[in-house]
This record gives C-alpha cells, structure tokens and sequence, in this order.
C-alpha cells in the first residue's frame, strides 16, 4: 500500500502521526514539483486529475484500488491496524 | 584588365522601405540592365549588415577585380550577392555573411515544386497556390533559422534532435480557439477590410460572418482554428425557427467549412467545433447575445426584475435541435457518401452530459455518425474540468480565470503560440540504456525547446508591436479592451514522437508488452511535465505538453534516425524499410498495429492524458467494420468513466470513384460498383479524414500497420443513409 502526501496537507499530516505506517507495511510518497517519479506512480494509478483537485491523503490499497480524504483513510487504517495488532496513536 | 564598362548586371530593382515594390516588380516582367557599379556592393553591405566602411569597400574592390578576371558578359544580382558572400567568408566575416545572405532556392527545385505535389500537409491540394505556399514557406524557414532562432536551435532541427512545427508561418502563431460571441457582439469588422458588417441579426448571416472570419483566421495562424460551444452560441438565432430551416443552416455550416478551398496554399480551412448536449456550467447564467449583436430580453414580466436576459441555459432546447441537425448532416455525408473532411465535431462528455434529457438517444446518434463516418471526436471532460479542444488532439484548460471570462464569452480566445516536439527514441540511442543519462538528455532539449519559444515569442511580439497597421493586424484588432490574440493566456507546446520506441530500445519492451514498460514511459512523461511546470513557473509562460499530431515529423525523425543511427534505429523504427515507409509511432501511443483489445487500449494509453496538459486523443481504427452505434455508445460511456483518456476517435476506411461517383466501405484497388480502378481511399491520417494520395510515405507505412479492431466490435446494420458507405 502507498499513502501520497505533500508537504503543508495537515490532514495527511494527521494520518502520519496517529499510524506507524511503516509498521504497517505502508509506503509514504510524498510529492513534490521535482519528484517525477511520484508523478509517474499517481499517473499509473489514475490520480493525476484527483491530487490537482486537492483530494490528499490518497492511499492505495494492495488491489490497486483507492481511498481520498482524510475520515475513510483513518476508518481503513484503524480496522486495518486492528487485524495486524497495531495500537492508533492517541 | 579587362574593363568593366560594358558589363551588364541584370537586377530586380532594389527593395526599398515599401515590401510592395519588391511585390509589384515581380508581378511585372520588367527587369533592369544597369552597367556595373562596384558602390552598390558597398552601399548594400552597409545597409544591411554593421560592416565597417573600410571593409565594405575592400570586399566590393576584391569581388570586381574577381569579376573582371572572369570576362563574364552578364552577371546577375544574386551572383553578385553569393560572390560577396564568397568574400566575407574568406575574410572570417561569418556573422556579416549571415546578415547579407539571399533566401531563396534552387531553378531546379522550384520547377519540382510546380510539377510535384508537396506531401508534407495531406490537407493541401496541388496547385498553384500551394506552390506559392511551399515558395513562401521556404523562404520564411530560411528566415526563421538567420533571424528568429540561434544556430543551435536550427542545427538541432535540421539533424533532427527537435522538430520546430510550422517554420514556414514563423510569423504566425500556431493553433487558435475562440468564440462566436466575438462577432455576434461586434459584428464583422476586421483590419484591412474593405467593408464592415454590423452584428448579425439571422442566423444564416451569423454563419457568413463565422466562415469569413475563420478563413480570415486562418491566415494569421498555422494550424486550425476551433470554436467553442457552437450549437449553443447559435441557439438565440433559431428560435422560431422550423426543422427544416435549422437543417439548412446545419448544411450550410458543414459544407462551407469543408468547402471554402481558400486557405493557406489553397487547402479548406482547417476547423474544429465543439458541441455541447447540454449547457455547460459555466454558460448556464451567462446572459445569451442574439440578433443584432444584444442581449435577448426576457419576455417573462414577472421574472424580469431579477433577471432582465434570457441566459443560455434558456435556449437548451435550440442548441440541442441544431446539434441534432449538424449531425444529421454528417451522418449523410457529402453528395458522393462520404465523409466531411471539415469541420470536425468534437463532442464534450460531461456528468453533466448523462444527468441531461434526451442524452441517450444523442449518444446513439453521434456514434452512429462514428459507425458510419468516423467524423465524431468524443472529448472527456471529468470533474469539472471544460476545454476548448481544437486540431486533432489541442485543447486549453480552461482554468478559474477563463471562467470568469465565460460570463463575457468573447473574450474566451486562446493560442499555442508554438510547438517544439522532441525526438524520444533518438535519446534512447544516446543513452545506451543509462537511466540517468536519458532523463539529462531529455532535459538538455527540453531547455532547447523552452528557448526556441522564448525567440519565437520574442519574434511575434515584435510584430505585434505595430497593432493594427502591422503584419499581424487582425491579431492585434482591439474591439473589446484588449488584442484580439491574447498573448498572455497563449500556451507553448512541447510535444513528443516516439515514446513506445524510446521505450522498447531501453527497456527491451513496447508500452503495450509489459506493465513495466508502461510504467517506465509514464516516467519519461512525468519527467517532461515537471520541467514543463519547472520553466512555467520561471518564465511565466505557459509550458504545457501536447502528444504532437506529429503527420511528417514521425515520418521525419524515422528517416533521420536510420540515416544516422542505423544500427540502433533499424532496431525498433516501425514500418516498411525497403519502402522507405518508416515512422515512429506519433507521442505517446502504443504500436497502433498491437492486436491490443480496444478497451484496454484506451485505458492504458489514457493513463498518460492527465500528464499532457494541452491534450491527448487515442484513436481506434475501424477499417471496413462498421460497429453496431450501441457498441459505441457503450464503449464511450465506459471510456468516461472507468479510464483517463482524454479523449477517442473512431475511423473507417472508404473507397470513392472518381468514375461512378460512389463511394464504399473499406480500402479497395477497383470500385465496388462499376470496378473502375479510378478511386480514391479515404481514412484519418492523424486527426482529420483526407485521401490517401496526399499521404507521406511514413503515413502511408502506419496506415498498411494499422490494427482494426476486427475481433471486438460486433457488426451493425447499415443505415439506410450510408446503403454504399
């Protein structure tokens, strides 16, 4: 799974703090103006058009699917943390 | 030494401030015969060029005692120039020889020109004016390299690194979109005009004044001219009107556009109109113009205190009856069953579009016309997005400030001032497969282009300089507060050719091979739009990517590269070497000859679209099949909302007689009718119909590798309009 973020988003930011996402086996990209290859990995998934309307954090799910927006991500990752035995940051 | 007193030099009279003498001398026959006079070598190298007196008067004395030595009778002009040239060469004097260098060409190629036809535009006719196009363009190229360009920036065109689109109109900006709105509200009245015409009050004059203005237009731009939102623009003229009448007019549009052989080297003009099922967002509150160039009123005394005009929203049901009508019109194609070259409809599929009454029964329609005579372009605008889309592929964006220009629609005009595409596979060759090394190539040329638009821009803005009494006058007309070409919304085109080659000789792979390959030129892409967003930011003009037509310069940049590169290029051009019919595949297409399923074609290719800001298309070549419209209807609807792409095209194939005069489905050697084996084949070459026998050898190699789809789209019936096509 890959959550994309970018600098100054405070929801993603929000996400970051409250889950070990490394412990969870999630890959943090972050995009920036310079970082094509991030580019490239929105492109591949079909976000390009959703992170221009500001639609961040954007996680992709192991299935290719996608969840945007803050509350789905933390209700996906909070269930998903459950089944791996890992504690939400308060 | 032999005296030159008796020589004679035969000159066309010297070009004065007035460009007309030099025009009206050549219209006439007369030519002088002067004697010798070795000042005017000098007086010319001082006018011309910032040579010193002193070397000035060297160079003529040196090229008269050459002259003299050669005993020569007659001696020309031009002879006199290159012979100074000679000189200055001799001298080290390179820069100056620059400035006193005659454009022109050889006797021996213009006599080709006149007897051959020029492939390099399927769209122009051979014929006269086309030959005095190629001649002009010829001499505006050599311009273009001394005057406009730095000699990197020419060298890197001429060996192929880069290809600068349209050299011969350097003085032209590239490709325009637009409003009616501009001349129902200020009527016909251009620059240089021998009469003015006050704002419409029918809608038939309405379309008299729209063709004028577009072949107008399109003397002033390279490539094609779009208009946007025209059903809905016409819908306050037919009120009242009656089905018959609105179907006129709706011929009467199609068949002027595809008609009016009058531009550019005497082509039709090359145009695009964008349709709308329903009323755009952005243009529902908009108070509607009408008749006479005025706001229409609203009739309702109850409602009018709140709202005095009628918006467009209001004439819904108009826009809808005319963009019924104009696609009747080309589902019935011309006088002999085919397609209409011109104008190209391209169709916006919105949400918007799905939620409004009456949409199914359009779709079915518009992909019948598909079905039948592949005219329709289907353009997808998603989450709110809405585009002036014009050429095969170019569409503006319109961003939160054009918007607010929707509410006074005139000024809804927009440019791509130039277009510099890059040769991908090339890079390929260079960087050996070394990841790092590609992308700084790529950079390296990306900076290339960014500085050949920065001198072009340059260039037309010193023509713009003189307003309306200047080269560009129609261009710099102001009827509303600001130029008519509005140079700070222009955009600048980098496009590219070849992304599947460049990717199948670093990767091993074609894009439709392996997810990795894909994904791979997904980067390259991405790589190309952050330096586009990199160099936007620092010169603030609008870089954006465009998938290049690119109808010659695939076919250019082939040959170039087996040329130069034979080992690597043999590798991975496509085509028909023995033929010398090679090309690239154009942008960022897969191999148009993969046995790929349609659907997923459209998916993949569509995942780049969001990368290419100024616009993208993939094309699904249909051949002598002609889908069932529901297959085409599911298929777009589908395309709208599982992929990206940003927009589709779907294009048969037909045979026409020159002899009977029918016309028949599919490419064929005789006529199906009368066997006559004096026929023409008609399909899309890159993104308009035209006849095969215009076609460059690069395209005519594609058309043979075309993939036609056959296994996935189920047959449907012949319409009752389309019995022999």
């Amino acid at each position: 799974m890959t959550l994309f973020t970018k600098d100054g988003c405070i929801k993603c930011q929000r996400i970051k703090e409250r889950f070990n996402l490394k412990e969870l086996g999630i890959k943090v990209e972050k995009i920036t103006p310079d970082d094509y290859k991030v580019l490239a990995h929105l492109a591949w998934h079909e976000l390009v058009d959703l992170v221009e309307q500001g639609k961040l954090p954007i996680l992709v799910l192991d299935d290719g699917s996608h969840l945007d927006h803050e509350v789905p991500i933390r209700r996906f990752l909070k269930q998903y943390a459950r089944e791996v035995g890992q504690t939400e940051a308060a | 030494m032999t005296s030159l007193q008796n020589l004679k030099v035969t000159r066309l009279r010297p070009l004065g401030p007035d460009a007309t003498d030099m025009a009206l001398f050549v219209r006439s026959s007369d030519e002088d015969l002067q004697g010798w006079n070795r000042q005017r070598i000098v007086d010319a190298l001082l006018r011309e060029t910032t040579v010193d007196p002193g070397t000035a008067e060297t160079i003529g004395m040196e090229v008269e005692d050459f002259v003299r030595q050669t005993k020569i009778k007659f001696v020309s002009a031009p002879l006199i120039r290159e012979l100074v040239n000679a000189k200055l060469l001799e001298h080290g004097l390179e820069d100056i020889r620059r400035m006193h260098t005659r454009l022109g060409m050889p006797i021996y190629d213009v006599e080709q020109l006149i007897l051959q036809q020029n492939k390099e535009n399927a769209n122009i006719p051979h014929g006269p004016e086309a030959t005095n196009l190629t001649l002009a363009e010829h001499i505006k190229k050599e311009f273009a390299f001394l005057n406009v360009f730095d000699q990197d920036i020419g060298d890197a065109h001429m060996r192929g690194d880069l290809h600068l689109h349209d050299l011969g109109f350097i003085d032209r900006p590239y490709c325009s979109g637009q409003s009616l709105e501009y001349i129902k509200k200020y009527g016909l009245s251009l620059p240089n005009a021998l009469s003015l015409a006050k704002p419409a009050r029918h809608p038939e004059v309405l379309l008299a004044h729209m063709v004028k203005f577009a072949a107008a237009l399109q003397s002033n731009f390279a490539g094609a001219i779009g208009w946007d939102a025209v059903n809905l623009f016409f819908a306050p003229y037919l009120v009242d009107l009656d089905d018959q009448r609105v179907k006129q007019l709706a011929q009467m549009l199609i068949f002027e556009f595809s008609q009016q052989a009058v531009a550019r080297g005497g082509q039709a003009i090359f145009s695009d109109i964008n349709l709308y099922w329903e009323v755009p967002k952005h243009f529902a509150d908009v108070p509607a113009v009408g008749p006479g160039g005025q706001y229409v009123d609203n009739s309702d005394q109850a409602g009018r205190a709140e709202k005095p005009y009628l918006t467009y929203a209001d004439f819904e049901k108009e826009a809808q009856r005319f963009l019924w009508a104009l696609f009747e019109v080309y589902l019935e194609g011309d006088a002999s069953g085919r397609p209409f070259f011109f104008p190209k409809p391209l169709v916006h599929i919105t949400e918007k579009f799905f939620q409004t009454e009456g949409h199914r029964e359009f779709l079915h329609l518009i992909c019948q016309v598909a079905a039948e005579k592949g005219n329709t372009y289907f353009v997808f605008d998603r989450g709110g997005t809405a585009k002036v889309s014009e050429c095969c592929r170019l569409s503006f964006k319109l961003e939160k400030s054009d918007l607010e220009d929707a509410k006074t629609p005139w000024r809804m005009r927009y440019t791509a001032l130039q277009n510099v595409t890059i040769n991908l596979p090339r890079l390929a060759y260079l960087a050996e497969g070394d990841n790092g090394r590609l992308m700084s190539l790529i950079k390296e040329k990306f900076e290339l282009a960014v500085r050949a638009h920065l001198q072009k821009k340059a260039f037309i803005e010193r023509l713009l300089e003189q307003g309306e009494r200047g080269p560009l006058a129609l261009l710099g007309m102001n009827r509303d507060g600001e130029a008519y070409l509005r140079l700070k919304r222009a955009s600048y085109l980098v496009g590219m050719v070849g992304l599947n080659e460049m990717v199948q000789y670093h990767t091993g792979c074609e894009l439709h091979e392996t997810d990795e390959a894909i994904r791979f030129g997904l980067e390259v892409i991405a790589y190309m739009k952050t330096l586009a967003d990199k160099f936007r930011a620092k010169h603030g003009m609008n870089f954006v990517l465009e998938q290049t037509p690119a109808e010659s310069t695939a076919y250019r940049f082939a040959k170039l590269d087996v040329e130069r590169y034979p080992d690597q290029a043999v590798k991975v051009v496509k085509g028909d070497l023995s033929r010398n019919e090679i090309y690239y595949t154009n942008s960022t297409l897969f191999n148009i000859g993969a046995e790929v399923n349609p659907i997923e074609r459209v998916k993949l290719e569509g995942l780049f679209h969001p990368l290419i800001e100024a616009g993208a298309i993939t094309h699904i070549w249909l051949g002598e099949k002609r889908p069932s419209a529901e297959s085409l209807a599911n298929f777009v609807e589908k395309t709208f909302r599982w992929t990206q792409n940003d927009q589709v095209a779907f294009s048969p194939e037909f045979t026409t007689c020159r002899s009977c005069g029918r016309t028949a489905r599919g490419l064929r050697e005789t006529c199906l009718y009368c066997q006559s084996t004096d026929v023409e084949g008609i399909t899309r070459i890159t993104g308009y119909f035209t006849k095969l026998s215009s076609w460059n050898k690069g395209k005519l190699g594609e058309l043979r590798d075309r993939f036609r789809n056959e296994p996935y789209f189920p047959q449907g019936a012949a319409s009752a309009q389309s019995a022999a096509a």
